[in-house]
């Protein structure tokens, strides 16, 4: 315990070097905010097993490798990344190791009423929109990382949907890994403002398989009646260490329309927290790890009914192979007075290896009567009678195995509404789950 | 069917209900003698599931005027399960699932407690057992249906076969059907009104509630009332159906109010 | 909610009297003395002082537990007297030795300890705070060659046994309170059934506390051989105080090849009045140890008492094919807290376990189902099936699963399900309109909820268990 703490507080002082460099902002609550969580994450310990929050999960690897902020970045055509592009996108934000690209980014599609911005320009022309949500939403008082990502903010993307205006076409905000022991801390903030509809596409690739820390904080305030479609992507390197957390507020009658999935990273650990904060809300969280070797994939969510008449829906899938570990811990809250809250949560895990291992905890913490409130969890592996089924008509055990694999997670790459992105993904999850 | 003589049974005059707060019953008036079937109709929102469940006195509705009188006594006295053991009976629109509870505990304590208050003999289990068999015939149900949960995983149409097999057993004076109809493939529909006709007699009455003709195909009403916005606009014959199925409710919608019953 | 749920969610305490019988009390606090003064007074050997001081060393080194879900202030242990036993105490060989206070008091629980109870095929093993006084049917049992006595019996008239297995399952340091008990136990049952026995009767144990300030801490240990299978049926009840009291049981159940342990308890303790004042804190280690191949460990609880219950009856499937079972009831009324459920641990091959937890909450009380269902690599074809509904009766109250499944083997499976209902005014209004009234619907609801444990239960239990539920949860309608 204390030979941890002692290799976790030196790792700390060296994530925070980077700090000091980052130029004041002109405002003042800018700079108050990211004062406060250097503070923060200065008191703040790295968690161990030992934390309920991060009992299975053990990131001590992390703090045996040394990494540093990033300081340069290489320059980058359009055309060594043309793989990430994704087509039909109202706008794309590129980010390199952390850094805002304007000459990869591509506006060119967007409507004149959408903003799409990067953060630091933002400040200058929408921080009167921002001050309300930036930092508001991502709680840093309990949470290292977020509190790090925070310390560190000094850019990022910025999307308001306007009013009243459904946009039709997806915002991609890319985030693209190039150096070895770097540390970035990817931020965005999404408002969608009362009536509106948005879908955004947070997608993290890399560009080479060293080691690398990405620890982002995603913020989305979805005001009365707006709809959000937030798709996760995480595809790091398998070397990589992805910390990443998302705090969503849901107003009025509001959707939100969530699906991660997560292929990369050595340790990749996600935090979604969604709050139904006032009536009528209504959110949906998919989410699919497919993982090998000895990643890890730890997934919490905390889906919040704070409010009446709230619904929820939430299927979250893991397939792992090898020696890789997944995890995770789907926390349902129903708080006094959030009467009628409807919510569902399934949790469904396959193991295609004798090493492979799950630790899954789905949980219902109830405070008012009169809810519909129902989970399930299954761990297994393919069901025997699919399998017959598929031999029965022809197919080898290989083919039948991997045609049932590769349903299981497609189930939840279906779900994602970017024709394009789906079948790209689903190609991957093909390639993965398949064997001779 | 309408029999010289009948004494009344139900006595509606200028009720009035509302529901958190929103008047939506607003004045009806309705006399049902015994023998008598009547159907009342209307869109969706017209009051008239709202007027069955008040009847039964559910919680949820408040009576803010007007009087009910059942068999000359003022129904609004009783409790809901007063008034279940004083012989009205309603079957629900959705009936409720209560899971764990065998359906044959439920409808042999539901039937006991009616026989005890009209001064007849209960009967053990091994005796409702067989009674019970004789009336799910009648519905043709499959006798697996006693010991599921009540309502528990049926089907709509099980649901609906399982309210009428209640009122087969409850033998209620008056049977209020709320929305019986809906949900119900051509078969079930035959074999649950066939149910309801089979226990009509000149001692009990019916009251119908539905949106669609199609039931009273099956059930031959004496009267016919159409609500809307609270009120009863129209009172006709079996044939007043017909028109509405022709035209619509919008057809009648400006009519005159009508004075209902016979 | 209507004031007729709230009505039918209150209702008095039945078993709040005071037995007035002179006790002998050990001074309060613990300390090295008072391990040696429980152990001298019933003239233990030393392999078992020896037992008692490694425990308390251990517990020494623990730090008490702090539990996320449940809320007391501090437990003050050197304010609790760790030995008490009803004074004329000598040796009794028949019920009409027996104190008639005594036996006026099992009346009053409605304990089957006559000649009825020998028709109704019960053998009951009272424990009064902490000492057996009678132990009924011991003859008859012995000539199958069952032991079922005492456990301080046991250490002098079975010590091979007890020595053998005490400890063997729950270690002395397995938690803070395991520990505790380990170190100053005082009594409990002793259950040994040899190879191929089916035990004749159902065997039952009544626990009751009875004075203030004094801790129960009993331990129980049920053997069953090779092919051997027993029913074990545990009651409680104390009276009311306005302090809390502490129980730290342990029990141990081991089951070799082929053998079945089913182990039922009706829990109903003191819970504490309508404001949260008084109440038995439950804090009870009960594991089972399915050792051989083939073996069944079942426990079925039905927990209606106490203000706070921590207990997580468990099984470990160490034998092939081996079986795990756990069937629960939790009513939780008032200021109640509940923090119960089970661990399923499967180590050995084609182990299969069933968890059926129905919680119910009413007033401000707090209900949590915790489960541990754990694969281990080495159990291939393992199976869990889970279910773990809840109920509430107000808005003032809480549900809360916590299912944890770790799974380490590729060729298992593992199911769990929950679900959250309540009583619902169109329930009830269902009801009425059919002509039953909200009392006997809401009985009628409440053992449908919970249909799938009762029937796990022995008879006698299963009536039992239905009554104090409608004690409970029922009452008149208002």
């Amino acid at each position: 315990m204390s030979m941890s703490m002692v290799t976790g507080n030196s790792y700390l002082e060296s994530l925070l070097q980077g700090q000091p460099q980052l130029p004041p902002s002109p405002l003042a609550w800018f700079n108050r905010l990211r004062a406060s969580a250097v503070d923060r994450a200065g008191m703040l310990k790295v968690p161990t097993t030992r934390d309920e929050e991060w009992r299975f999960t053990d990131i001590s690897p992390l703090a045996k490798l040394s990494f540093h902020p990033v300081r340069t970045v290489p320059s980058l055509q359009k055309e060594d990344i043309a793989r990430f592009y994704v087509e039909g996108t109202s706008a794309t934000l590129v980010f390199v190791d952390g850094i805002y690209m304007p000459e990869l980014s591509v506006q060119s599609n967007r409507t004149a009423d959408l903003i799409v911005t990067n953060l630091s320009a933002a400040l200058a022309t929408h921080a009167h929109a921002m001050e309300p949500h930036l930092g508001r939403h991502a709680a840093f008082q309990d949470n290292l990382f977020a509190a790090l990502n925070t310390a560190f903010l000094h850019d990022g993307a910025l999307i308001i949907a306007p009013r009243n205006t459904a946009i039709e076409r997806p915002v991609h905000v890319l985030f693209i890994a190039t150096q070895a022991e770097s540390t970035s801390h990817p931020r965005c903030l999404l408002i969608a403002e009362p009536g509106s509809a948005v879908t955004v596409v947070e997608d993290y690739v890399t560009l080479q398989e060293g080691p690398y820390i990405t620890n982002a904080v995603t913020e989305i305030a979805i005001g009365d009646n707006a709809q959000v479609s937030h798709t996760r992507l995480q595809r790091d390197s398998g070397q990589a260490f992805h910390m990443a957390n998302s705090a969503v507020s849901l107003a009025r009658a509001s959707r939100y329309r969530s699906i991660s999935v997560a292929f990369g990273a050595r340790i990749s650990r996600y935090d979604l927290n969604a709050r139904l904060a006032a009536e009528g809300a209504e959110c949906s969280v998919d989410g699919l790890a497919l993982i090998n070797e000895r990643q890890l994939a730890d997934t919490h969510t905390c889906i919040d009914h704070a409010s009446p008449d709230g619904t929820s829906r939430q299927l979250h899938k893991c397939i792992i192979d090898g020696a890789a570990h997944g995890v995770f811990n789907g926390k349902i809250i129903v708080r006094p007075g959030a009467q009628r809250t409807d919510s569902s949560q399934s949790s469904r895990n396959l193991l295609l290896s004798a090493r492979a291992h799950i630790d899954t905890k789905p949980q219902l913490e109830i405070f008012a009567d009169d809810v519909k409130c129902a989970h399930g969890a299954t761990v297994g592996q393919l069901d025997n009678e699919e399998l017959f089924y598929l031999k029965s008509r022809g197919l080898s055990e290989v083919a039948a195995r991997n045609l049932l694999t590769y349903a299981f997670g497609a189930e939840i790459i279906d779900r994602i509404p970017i024709a394009s992105l789906k079948r790209r993904l689903e190609q991957t999850v093909l390639e993965q789950t398949q064997r001779n | 069917m309408i029999y010289p003589d009948s004494k009344v049974l139900l006595e509606v005059r200028g009720l009035r209900a509302t529901v958190n707060g929103i008047e939506i019953l607003k004045g009806i008036d309705l006399t049902v003698r015994s023998g008598e079937v009547h159907a009342i109709m209307g869109t969706n929102g017209s009051g008239k599931s709202t007027f069955a469940k008040v009847l039964a006195g559910h919680s949820a509705y408040q009576v803010t005027g007007g009087s009910v009188l059942f068999e000359g006594k003022n129904l609004f006295d009783l409790d809901p399960a007063e008034r279940a053991r004083a012989g009205v009976f309603l079957a629900f629109q959705y009936p409720i699932e209560i899971p764990g509870v065998a359906n044959s505990h439920f409808l042999r304590l539901a039937y006991n407690t009616v026989q005890a208050q009209r001064g007849k003999d209960e009967l053990d289990p091994l005796e409702f057992e067989d009674f019970v068999r004789e009336k799910m015939k009648l519905l043709e149900m499959s006798p697996d249906f006693l010991d599921r949960g009540v309502n528990e995983g049926f089907s709509g149409g099980e649901k609906k076969r399982n309210e009428i097999l209640q009122m087969a057993l409850l033998e209620p004076r008056l049977a209020i059907l709320d929305e019986t109809d809906s949900g119900l493939d051509i078969d079930a529909l035959r074999i649950v009104t066939n149910g309801v006709n089979r226990l009509a007699n000149r001692d009990n009455a019916t009251i119908l509630v539905t949106h669609y003709q199609r039931m009273l195909n099956y059930i031959v009403p004496d009267f016919v009332h159409v609500m809307q916005s609270g009120r009863i606009i129209r009172t006709g014959g079996k044939d007043l159906a017909f028109d509405l199925e022709a035209h619509g409710y919008d057809g009648i919608g400006n009519a005159q109010p009508v004075a209902a019953g016979a | 909610m209507s004031a007729v749920l709230q009505n039918l969610v209150n209702q008095p305490y039945k078993h709040g009297f005071v037995t007035d019988i002179e006790s002998d009390i050990a001074p309060k606090g613990l300390n090295e003395d008072i391990i040696r003064l429980i152990s001298t007074k019933k003239s233990e050997p030393e392999w078992l002082l020896e037992f008692r001081l490694n425990a308390y060393h251990q517990w020494l080194k623990m730090k008490e537990p702090e539990w996320p879900n449940v809320k007391y202030p501090k437990i003050d242990f050197q304010a609790i007297s760790y030995y008490a036993a009803p004074k004329p105490k000598k040796k009794l060989s028949s019920m009409d030795e027996v104190d008639p206070e005594l036996l006026r008091t099992f009346e009053k629980l409605g304990v089957p300890m006559n000649e009825r109870a020998a028709l109704a095929g019960v053998a009951v093993d009272v424990i009064f705070d902490s000492v057996s006084v009678a132990t009924t049917y011991k003859q008859k049992l012995a000539e199958v060659g069952i032991i079922f006595c005492s456990i301080s019996e046991a250490v002098h008239a079975h010590p091979h046994l007890v020595k053998q297995y005490l400890g063997t399952v729950v270690p002395v340091g397995d938690n803070y309170y395991a520990a505790l008990n380990s170190a100053v136990f005082t009594d409990g049952t002793f259950c040994f059934i040899p190879k191929g026995v089916k035990c004749p009767m159902d065997l039952s144990t009544y626990f009751r506390i009875n004075t203030e300030e004094s801790g129960q801490f009993e331990r129980t240990l049920i053997v069953a051989e090779e092919g051997a299978s027993v029913s074990y049926l545990e009651g409680c009840t104390a009276p009311k105080f306005d302090t809390n009291q502490l129980h730290a049981a342990v029990v141990e159940l081991i089951a070799l090849d082929n053998a079945d342990i089913k182990y039922s308890t009706v829990q109903n303790w003191y819970a504490g009045d309508e404001n949260g004042i008084g109440g038995i804190y439950n804090f009870v280690t009960k594991r089972g140890l399915a050792k051989g191949v083939n073996s069944r460990i079942s426990w079925t609880q039905v927990e209606t008492g106490s203000a706070i219950t921590w207990k997580y009856p468990s099984c470990i499937l160490q034998g092939d094919n081996s079986v795990g079972e756990f069937y629960s009831v939790a009513v939780t009324n008032n200021y109640q807290q509940a923090d119960t459920g089970t661990k399923m641990i499967h180590i050995g091959k084609n182990t299969r376990s069933t968890i059926v937890s129905k919680g119910i909450s009413a007033g401000h009380s707090n209900n949590s189902y915790r489960g541990l269902v754990r694969i281990a690599p080495t159990a291939t074809g393992a199976r869990n099936y889970s279910q773990c509904d809840s109920m509430l009766i107000g808005d003032q109250c809480s549900a809360n699963t916590f299912p944890y499944i770790q799974v380490r083997n590729q060729a298992a499976k593992v199911e769990h399900e929950a679900s959250t209902s309540k009583i619902g005014e169109d329930q009830l209004f269902y009801f009425a309109q059919r002509g039953i009234g909200n009392e006997e619907a809401v009985s009628m609801i409440i053992n449908g909820f919970c249909k799938d444990v009762f029937q796990q239960l022995p008879m006698e239990f299963a009536v039992e268990a239905t009554k104090l539920l409608g004690f409970k949860l029922e009452g008149s309608v208002g």
